[in-house]
């Protein structure tokens, strides 16, 4: 009781008018609570219209550019897709010029392990570092400053079919990393590195004994080794929960969050029980490791809704009292706002067409599924499953929130599939999938929508509708602008206070990273985004291939014009007034 | 040590080609081997990384009549067997020569599109939403 008193106090500084905003974006999120929030306000509805292209830069690579540039003590820092070059920018000269650029040496093979193309989802700076991880399992440290390599630590087994493309997260001398491979059956992790040496200092897993889990004695009323009994046999062995989204951190409660995604394989009829703690939000000590609390956002999955999307951090009042809160915007099309002390569940509603669950249940926590949707080997071809498997929203696409409006902003898609399931077996470094999952479009016909969503009241506010799926990530500022991008290489600019278009330009390839927006050395308000379509993308529609005359391959049947608006990318774009 | 495969995709230094050791499909000319090839194509979980059909996913399509290391029987085995470089693994140590060559023959079997070198978007305009 006491120390929610002190906490409460704490609250309004946490929830009121920030301080002046350094104009600078040193990680992923932006901050800790990642709200890709910024605080400067230059660019306004009334001014957007006349937002120009300042500048852009080739960044050598043709691949999907997720992720998101960095900008710290006005340098630019770009890490590329495989091969993960890291470009650093001189934002004080006339051109950018490169102060340098890393190259590191990263294996080749990591290119067909990882399922999902050979993107890359960004670095992190601290303590005058530039961290991020190689494709192939490896992370590194480079020098800010000169560009020198400090240190590189194996944290992955491309043998496992492990692949690491994700955003490292650090917290004091921590840094954070996961690996991809829901699709591989890995037995999924999250590790911490020491920030200085890169030595692996614990590594959490996401099922198996508590003692593999970093569970201490009591922490669930449901018993001991959760992640055990929710699994028929040994089948948590293989059963991915990959780590390969977003981290977010309160300083307070001192917890990271991080979502797990798909349990392996697809087929769930090979690893009965509810597969925890696949498909969850995860709350652990970034000290030792220690997981606090844990909920599942879709037990026993048969549609391969990852919950890897980001947790973002805010205050504000639900149900009439004011709550520190983390919200989610789940690939099973709800979204979620919990309590991000306990993880209790406060609000759990559609933000995209769903027919797989009819809602969730707010006393237990858990999906009222409607059966006739779930999947299996002996089910055969199930139809009409909303969302598809690309989710209700990508956790590729992190959405943003605005305190000044206290909503957020986000990507979505409008994507229904057909699933049918098959028994697979699992060969290391092979896939570990078992279904096919063709996609068509969700009620309306158009793929996908940017919109606007009141995560404590769980409804949407405005929407824009698009032609193709967003996946693109979202900035939302201080002047009331939101920025975010489509797969077919329109970069947009919208006022949040009512979804009204401001601007757009078209920058040359589907864009499927995150913008950002920071103060250049002038004092001026900039904003910043990578074009290059992939990703999932670089699977689904294989005709936007043109650079290898032995990889050539028909329309996506559900997205037949997609490659008519974008082939593949690699570009760095600046704008401002 | 492995045998020299003849490879005609490639460049040959003074233009003379390696000597190459004969490799047959045993099983090219056999319909049986095709559905046989077609179920091992799934069970060792190619179809995970090439798609269903073998149309692309993550590695590229392989009914596009094109071929990154060279399109021959001996080559299409070697890239098996062996691996290729950019994560094709090699399956030589978990799959016998037989089965090589059934999913061999499977793929040669599949139609390859006869408008493969050209796309296009004729007709009406793309729906606005």
């Amino acid at each position: 009781m006491r120390a929610a008193a002190l906490i409460l106090l704490v609250l309004p500084v946490l929830q009121g008018v920030p301080q002046r905003d350094s104009g600078d974006w040193p990680m992923p999120g932006k901050d800790y609570a990642a709200t890709r929030y910024s605080g400067l306000s230059q660019i306004t509805p009334a001014n957007a219209p006349r937002l120009r292209a300042l500048w852009s830069f080739s960044t050598g690579v043709l691949g999907g550019h997720e992720g998101q540039p960095l900008v710290v003590n006005n340098t630019m820092y770009v890490v590329t897709p495989f091969p993960n070059v890291l470009y650093a920018f001189d934002l004080t000269r006339d051109g950018y010029p490169l102060k340098w650029k890393y190259r590191p040496d990263v294996n080749p093979t990591s290119v067909g392990i990882a399922c999902c193309d050979a993107i890359n989802r960004g670095a992190v700076y601290a303590a005058g570092k530039i961290v991020y991880n190689l494709l192939d399992g490896h992370t590194v440290a480079v020098d800010a400053i000169t560009g020198r390599e400090l240190w590189k630590t194996q944290i992955g087994d491309m043998g496992q079919g492990e692949t690491t493309p994700m955003a490292p997260f650090i917290v004091r001398d921590r840094v954070f990393v996961g690996p991809s491979g829901g699709e591989f059956g890995i037995y999924g992790w999250v590790k911490a590195l020491d920030l200085a040496t890169g030595k692996i200092l614990w590594t959490a897993h996401n099922m198996g004994p508590d003692s593999l889990m970093i569970v201490r004695p009591g922490t669930f009323t449901g018993g001991a080794n959760l992640g055990v009994s929710t699994w028929s046999g040994d089948s948590w062995r293989r059963g991915g929960a990959p780590v390969w989204g977003w981290i977010s951190y309160d300083p307070q409660l001192d917890l990271i969050y991080f979502g797990t995604g798909n349990p392996g394989p697809y087929n769930s009829e090979q690893r009965s029980g509810e597969n925890k703690w696949t498909n969850s939000v995860l709350a652990r000590r970034p000290g030792d490791g220690s997981l606090v609390w844990a909920y599942q956002f879709t037990p026993h999955d048969s549609w391969d809704f990852d919950a890897n999307a980001e947790m973002i951090l805010a205050d504000f009042v639900v149900g009439g009292r004011m709550r520190r809160v983390l919200v989610h915007f789940d690939k099973n099309g709800f979204a979620y706002t919990l309590d991000r002390a306990t993880g209790e569940l406060l609000v759990a509603e559609p933000f995209a067409h769903v027919t797989w669950a009819k809602n969730i249940n707010r006393t237990n926590g858990l999906p009222v599924v409607d059966t006739s949707k779930t999947t299996g080997a002996s089910r055969g071809n199930i139809r009409g499953i909303c969302p598809s498997l690309e989710g209700g929203k990508s956790p590729v696409s992190a959405s943003a929130y605005s305190p000044r409006t206290g909503l957020f902003y986000t990507a979505t898609n409008n994507l229904c599939m057909n699933f049918e399931a098959t028994q697979v077996t699992r060969i290391p470094a092979t896939p570990f999938i078992g279904a096919t999952t063709p996609y068509v479009a969700g009620p309306g016909g158009h793929m996908g929508a940017f919109i606007a969503w009141d995560a404590a009241r769980g409804r949407k506010v405005w929407e824009i509708k698009e032609q193709f799926p967003v996946w693109s990530g979202t900035v939302v500022t201080a002047g009331d602008v939101a920025f975010y991008g489509t797969l077919d290489g329109w970069f947009k600019a919208v006022a949040i206070r009512t979804g009204r278009e401001l601007w757009k330009f078209k920058v040359g390839s589907g864009v499927v990273g995150a913008p950002i927006t920071f103060r250049g050395a002038d004092g001026k308000q900039y904003v910043a985004v990578y074009a290059g379509i992939g990703g999932d993308w670089f699977l689904l529609a294989g005709d936007v291939r043109s650079d290898d005359p032995a990889d050539v391959r028909p329309p996506s049947d559900f997205a037949p014009d997609l490659g008519r608006h974008t082939s593949q990318g690699g570009m760095v774009w600046i704008f401002g007034l | 040590m492995p045998p020299s495969i003849r490879y005609p995709n490639h460049v040959a230094a003074g233009g003379s080609q390696p000597p190459a050791a004969e490799m047959t499909n045993s099983f090219a000319s056999d319909t049986a081997s095709v559905t046989d090839g077609s179920k091992i194509f799934s069970t060792m979980n190619c179809d995970g990384c090439h798609g269903g059909g073998a149309l692309g996913w993550v590695g590229p399509s392989l009914v596009d009549g094109r071929w990154r290391y060279g399109g021959t029987d001996g080559a299409l085995y070697q890239s098996i067997f062996y691996g290729r470089p950019r994560g094709m693994p090699a399956y030589g140590g978990v799959m016998s020569p037989g089965a090589i060559w059934k999913v061999v023959t499977y793929i040669r079997a599949q139609p390859v599109p006869s408008v493969v070198p050209t796309q296009a978007w004729p007709g009406t305009e793309t729906r606005r939403p």
